[in-house]
């Protein structure tokens, strides 16, 4: 069996399946508890980390990767600061402050509240102090939901809108790179077409169209799922769908276009000469080399669909991060309008420095330095 | 390297299945026949009675705590019922107040309740350092305003006191009939301040917080829901319905979805897009509140700088056609205070009139319509002031042959645009924050910070100071009238649109749901069959 399994993948995978497998293993028990509704040891959570974590450093040090890590992390700190700063700058420059209302206040009461968040200072000043403190790891308190610490918003919404996305981004990978190899290997039939078509129509609608049409369709005529909520997994599936299917959509096509290039190419054919089934061709030696374009396309996609989208979690009243994103900005919440964009931002950034990695892992050939 | 992954893998394996709890459901165990389930909207910014402004997180407030009157709910005009004062009295031209604190009131912790801990919460509310918005609330009370300004830091002087027979005494700057009404507010609550000593900011989360309405706070799973619980210490009638959950489901269609799917029970406000076929609905329910749509004037800004030409655009917009373009059951409006309360005209004001509005137009000089100069109206972007804009823009054109230009801008924006430099016509609104026209009349005093017309007049200013002081409602009434034809037919900084109603579903189940105009949801008297 092992043999087949080996066969199949090839010498090269067979460490990367010792390794993977496990660590696929444990995400997988980690998310499918998760996603029933039971209660996740954290002990769990802490040994997919450390997984996790484990391979990274491996991959990092048998591929002698340490000082581009060290010199990306770096980089990508410097980048979070710049991006911090020009925020607050422009938050500044944007008309209209926090405690700007329809019932205007009295001049006093509004110099008490400037003095309490020592609005009234100068402007260097106010950045020194918000750097200082974010050095610390404190974000500083919320302007709207007063008294409230930014990392406390943070850490209740987070994960909401965290766990929506990794289902989401489960889902559109499962979904997209097999339709992809699968539209390739038929291309110019009428699999392909078809395959292509509701690609097409996946990147085409719009969220806020598809969450109402899937609500009507499962919520109201069939009854099978609940309208919106996030309470168990049955509220799950359709935020999920939603917020997949675009991903999914687009993962497609760019397998598909990948494959296509790929399967043209002298090895392949070679593949094909040696009399290897088309399955092993397709899965083994094409699929590998076919990812690039797909991992350039996930580092921002990991990051915009970790940190929430605004449509899916309003329609589905998800409690998440990305409400707070938005509506911080309307209600010219300073503190929460930093801490939410730091966030994305450092998502964003290691997402990148990540796919960079694997770029790497799936393609020798390129170097990283 | 391959035995510790695979004790690493068994371990996650059997943490897996074997540490695992089903978790809590987000109904949080609640039986549903005794549950009433409502829509927030909102995580309430605090649930700080002090430092909150908001109307999700009074909602909270006022079902687990009282202040020392409450509206009496079933009066159709919200007269006042004792709530944590017993009685109360005016002296001195209704400038000094004097109320009787309940005897036998206790907080959840089973401390009684004293005048103290009101002169507690005011002294805690107008505090500079608390950054309290709603200080100037408590502003009509004799040297409350130098306090909050910090120029005063003995707060002996300021004018409330406890008398020697236990009253809580009020001592007011100038007479103020509707002082009794404030009290109703949140922000004038009694307060523990041990209880906040003890806990810091983080006072006002479950089991830290100590409260005595008729609900206590159970569960604040924060941008989630919150549970409350029938206090059975309550001093009054217990609630009749055992637990209050209230989701927070920021999008109306959304919520209006699980209104449909049984999963709430009430749902207070509604898409403006689908009251038509809601109407026809059992559940379907209009209150009038207490509550304006308006068009400002800048009357600084040629040519609305002419009285004249200001009334003649008010007697061209036909008020009527812009509740029945919007159709959500508005009242035409051209009176300044609104229906449900002493003091609406119903007939003040300018009536609808193209030929007027054309005769005064000529009268101002603007024969040759191309002369008059391009005006704009202004408003925040949203697709309901855009449908209004929209429409009265027609209308002007339609009845005045004049062109006015639509210009939206973002809420914080426009309202930077208001302070700074108003549109030649803006638009806003205002809610009550007391069912008393004073509320609303005085918004247009020289000296107030939401009066953005740049006009003034001594002679309102005069009145609405005279008014507050006289002892009847006729008489306060018949000031009242005075003073709003000076705003709505001698001078017309502004021009009145609609008056607004609310628009709720409630399941059938709900009993004696709340309606009112001040939309105040206590729901002690609420019961679900």
């Amino acid at each position: 069996m092992k043999e087949k399994i080996l066969l199949f993948l090839g010498a090269d995978w067979d460490k990367s399946l010792l390794i993977g497998l496990p660590i696929a293993l444990c995400v997988l028990v980690t998310l499918f508890l998760d996603f029933f509704g039971f209660e996740v040891p954290t002990a769990l959570y802490v040994v997919d980390g450390l997984l996790i974590l484990g391979a990274f450093l491996h991959f990092t040090i048998t591929q002698g990767l340490v000082t581009y890590v060290f010199k990306r992390t770096g980089e990508a700190l410097v980048v979070v600061m710049v991006i911090a700063t020009l925020t607050f700058l422009l938050l500044r420059l944007v008309p209209g402050g926090p405690f700007d209302q329809e019932k205007a206040l009295p001049p006093e009461v509004k110099a008490n509240i400037e003095a309490k968040y020592k609005l009234n200072a100068p402007i260097y000043e106010q950045y020194f102090d918000y750097m200082a403190k974010l050095a610390q790891g404190d974000l500083g308190e919320s302007y709207k939901y007063i008294g409230r610490p930014i990392t406390d918003i943070l850490a209740e919404t987070l994960p909401s809108s965290v766990q929506l996305g990794i289902y989401a981004l489960l889902i559109s990978f499962l979904i997209g790179i097999p339709a992809g190899v699968y539209a390739a290997s038929r291309h110019n039939t009428m699999a392909d077409s078809l395959t292509m078509i509701t690609a097409i129509s996946g990147v085409a609608l719009p969220s806020f169209l598809v969450a109402p049409l899937l609500i009507l369709f499962f919520s109201f005529y069939l009854e099978w799922l609940p309208p919106a909520l996030w309470e168990g997994p049955e509220y799950y599936i359709l935020p999920i769908i939603t917020l997949g299917v675009r991903p999914a959509a687009v993962i497609a096509r760019l397998t598909r276009s990948s494959v296509l290039d790929v399967i043209r190419s002298d090895y392949i054919r070679t593949a094909r000469a040696k009399g290897l089934s088309e399955m092993v061709i397709l899965y083994k030696h094409v699929l590998k080399n076919s990812l690039i374009p797909v991992l350039t396309f996930s580092g921002p996609l990991v990051a915009g669909v970790l940190t929430g989208s605004f449509v899916i979690e309003l329609i589905f009243a998800v409690p998440g991060m990305a409400k707070h994103l938005i509506q911080s900005v309307s209600n010219r919440d300073y503190p929460l309008i930093l801490g939410t964009t730091l966030v994305f931002s450092l998502v964003l950034v290691f997402a990148n420095l990540i796919v960079d990695l694997l770029y790497a892992y799936f393609d020798p050939r390129i170097k990283l330095t | 390297m391959r035995a510790v992954l695979m004790s690493l893998l068994s371990l996650t394996l059997i943490l897996g299945t074997a540490g695992c709890t089903k978790k809590k459901k987000a109904d949080y165990d609640l039986d549903i026949a005794t549950t009433l389930r409502i829509n927030i909207s909102t995580e309430p910014p605090s649930l700080d009675w002090h430092k909150s402004t908001d109307t999700t997180s009074a909602l909270i407030q006022d079902n687990m705590m009282e202040g020392l009157v409450e509206y009496n709910l079933t009066d159709k005009e919200l007269g006042l019922k004792p709530a944590l004062a017993t009685e109360w009295r005016a002296e001195n031209n209704n400038q000094t107040w004097f109320f009787t604190i309940r005897k036998g009131v206790k907080w959840t912790d089973g401390q009684e309740l004293t005048a103290q801990q009101f002169i507690d919460g005011w002294q805690r509310l107008l505090t500079p350092a608390t950054a309290a918005e709603y200080a100037y609330f408590l502003y009509g009370i004799k040297n409350a305003r130098p306090f909050n300004e910090g120029k005063l830091t003995d707060f002996s002087q300021v004018g409330v006191s406890v008398t020697d027979k236990g009253e809580l005494k009020v001592e007011l700057t100038s007479p103020t009939a509707y002082f009794p009404y404030l009290l109703t507010h949140h922000s004038t609550f009694p307060v523990r301040l041990d209880v906040i000593a003890k806990h810091g900011d983080q006072w006002i989360e479950p089991g830290k917080i100590v409260t005595l309405g008729a609900y206590t706070l159970k569960v604040w799973d924060h941008d989630k829901a919150i549970v409350l619980e029938r206090n059975e210490g309550y001093y009054g009638e217990k609630a009749k319905t055992k637990h209050i959950l209230a989701y927070m489901i920021n999008e109306l269609s959304t919520a209006l979805n699980l209104f449909n799917a049984g999963k709430i029970d009430a749902q207070t406000q509604l898409p403006s897009t689908e009251l038509r076929e809601l109407r026809k609905r059992a559940e379907y329910r209009e209150t009038g509140i207490l509550s304006i749509y308006y068009y400002g004037f800048n009357v600084k800004k040629p040519p609305l700088d002419n009285p004249i030409v200001r009334k003649a655009i008010s007697h061209a917009i036909d008020r009527k056609e812009v509740t029945q373009m919007l159709d959500g059951g508005q009242i035409p409006l051209t009176s300044w205070v609104p229906p449900g309360m002493f003091g609406y005209e119903p007939n003040m004001g300018t009536e609808f009139s193209p030929d007027k509005a054309k005769q005064l137009l000529e009268q101002a000089g603007y024969k040759d319509r191309s002369k008059f100069p391009k005006i704009e109206i202004g408003f925040n972007t949203n697709d309901d002031h855009k449908r209004v804009a929209e429409n009265i823009q027609a209308q002007l054109k339609r009845n005045l042959g004049i062109d006015v230009e639509l210009k939206n801008e973002e809420w914080k924006v426009y309202l930077k645009s208001l302070k700074t430099d108003p549109p030649h016509i803006f638009r806003l609104g205002w809610l009550a924050d007391y069912p008393d026209p004073d509320n609303f009349l005085n918004l247009m005093t020289s000296y107030s910070e939401n009066n953005h017309t740049r006009w003034g007049s001594k002679e309102f200013d005069d009145l609405i100071a005279k008014a507050v002081g006289l002892a009847t409602q006729e008489m306060r009434a018949q000031v009242y009238t005075e003073a709003q034809k000076i705003l709505t037919e001698k001078d017309v900084p502004v021009a009145p649109i609609y008056a607004s109603v609310a628009h709720s579903l409630v399941a059938p189940r709900v009993v004696d749901f709340p309606f009112n105009s001040m939309q105040r949801f206590v729901f002690k008297g609420v019961s679900l069959k």
